[in-house]
């Protein structure tokens, strides 16, 4: 039996090898791509190395020994290292030696500024919310009168943390350097401000290092840092700039 | 013209590794030969708009990259498969040409068809829907060529794309890039002059950032057999006799 000679099995070949090959999007990739307004940037979203499942589990774990300890020992842990975690999470988001196909992913329409903007805000608010859920299993528990600060301070500290670690990461091409770079600075402030708010009296050591994220004052300064690492990642990833 | 480079040069701090280049080139095969360091894979990426050119005038299908929304056009109608190409390892051969499709803005109601003609073009039919971590080198090779013409491509970019094939799939690989320079203009960099005289229109070859010859296959082959060059095919003699001689007059 043969095709009609009107028939372009080929085309009839692909059409089927299509439906068969089809994939069909998650929901979470049918939301994001609403969302987004671009399947591109969905998907580029949803392949994000610091947002696929065991790195958030990593990240829980981590958050919820934090919060295991502050709970136990009354120490204000959670606010100590949710900036890291989520610092971390962000360095690994997006760029060369991250991203497998990062070379061929900037020659796409997609821009890959955006991706890395899409990406980092989606590390960010994952990791924000890991922290809220973490330091909210710990209310309650502690005697301290900064419970609003240590619940919820320190997500300045962390956006700051998190630019810096991004600016960082853009501007040496770096994932491990933008980490640690973040890491670094944030436990140099913490431990910089422990030290110049230990006292004679002073009920514990992580109570002190804690007035990194309980001290208002260290706010506005914050927001500066985050503006200024944000101003970096802007021109730092610049078309103009290209890859070397 | 799809592309018209214009005294085109790219500096890395003190290396200069593309030199004043001008080049036109409208639809067909254009084979990019040279030696390591000749400076054919930065004049990929600048042609494939990830790399900004230090100097010069660079047109791409008739629009300026440098600007946003061109650039954006530019990148949905090109093709382009780097020296070194990373690989999703958990992704299937389908999943990962999928992604470069929408990544290129490919319609989504198109995506599929795309991706299933592009899988069938190199020959990847029966590994669909394995993962790319199963995958041998050259099949590897292969998903990156098939998400190189995924978009149906009008400026297509090859860096050393035959690497790894086998040279029966080289024989297919080099059809299919005669067939897309109907109506594309495509340009493969390759150190494999054999490629070029099976496949290609016209011939560039670079030394030293500089493009020092331009023509047929036909024509290098010519040099050759005037002039001094070395190698056991008369296309080799024709690349080794106009390097010898830009050598010799830098």
């Amino acid at each position: 039996m043969t095709a009609p000679d009107d028939v372009d099995l080929d085309r009839v070949w692909t059409s089927v090898a299509a439906e068969v090959w089809r994939r069909h999007p998650s929901r979470l990739e049918r939301t994001a791509t609403r969302l987004l307004r671009s399947p591109g940037l969905a998907r580029a979203l949803l392949t994000t190395p610091s947002l696929l499942f065991p790195w958030l589990i990593a990240s829980a774990v981590i958050l919820a020994i934090g919060a295991l300890a502050q709970v136990g020992a009354n120490q204000p842990l959670v606010g100590l290292l949710a900036p890291v975690v989520a610092a971390v999470g962000i360095a690994y988001a997006y760029g060369p030696g991250i991203d497998p196909a990062w070379e061929l992913a900037c020659s796409c329409a997609v821009s890959d500024r955006l991706v890395l903007l899409t990406r980092s805000v989606a590390v960010f608010a994952v990791n924000a919310a890991l922290g809220l859920a973490a330091s909210a299993t710990t209310l309650g528990t502690r005697a301290e009168t900064h419970t609003a600060q240590l619940t919820f301070g320190w997500l300045l500290p962390m956006t700051a943390v998190c630019a810096l670690t991004l600016a960082v990461a853009v501007a040496f091409r770096s994932a491990a350097v933008g980490a640690g770079a973040g890491v670094a600075a944030w436990i140099v402030v913490v431990l910089a401000r422990g030290a110049f708010t230990a006292a004679p009296g002073t009920s514990s050591t992580a109570a002190s290092l804690a007035t990194a994220v309980t001290d208002a004052n260290l706010y506005l300064p914050y927001l500066a840092a985050a503006v200024l690492c944000a101003a970096v990642v802007y021109y730092a990833t610049r078309p103009q700039r290209g890859i070397q | 013209m799809n592309i018209e480079l214009s005294d085109i040069t790219r500096k890395f701090s003190r290396n200069v590794a593309v030199d004043g280049v001008t080049l036109d080139a409208g639809p067909g095969v254009l084979g990019l030969l040279g030696p390591n360091g000749a400076g054919k894979t930065s004049l990929l990426r600048m042609l494939a708009t990830i790399l900004p050119p230090s100097s010069g005038q660079l047109t791409l299908l008739g629009r300026d990259p440098r600007k946003p929304a061109d650039r954006r056009e530019i990148r949905r109608r090109l093709g382009y498969l780097p020296q070194s190409l990373g690989y999703y390892p958990s992704f299937t051969v389908v999943e990962f040409i999928e992604y470069f499709a929408l990544l290129k803005e490919v319609p989504p109601h198109l995506v599929p068809k795309a991706v299933a003609a592009a899988v069938e073009k190199v020959d990847l039919g029966p590994r669909a829907k394995s993962k790319l971590r199963t995958l041998s080198g050259g099949m590897l090779r292969r998903v990156g060529i098939a998400q190189a013409i995924v978009n149906e491509p009008q400026l297509a970019l090859f860096d050393e794309p035959t690497a790894g094939l086998d040279p029966e799939q080289r024989v297919a690989f080099r059809a299919l890039i005669r067939d897309l320079g109907q109506t594309a203009t495509v340009i493969v960099s390759t150190h494999l002059v054999e490629d070029v005289g099976a496949a290609c229109s016209e011939v560039a070859l670079m030394s030293d950032g500089k493009v020092v010859f331009r023509g047929t296959p036909q024509e290098l082959t010519a040099r050759g057999e005037a002039g001094q060059g070395v190698g056991d095919a008369p296309l080799e003699r024709g690349y080794s006799a106009i390097l010898s001689a830009a050598r010799a007059a830098s």
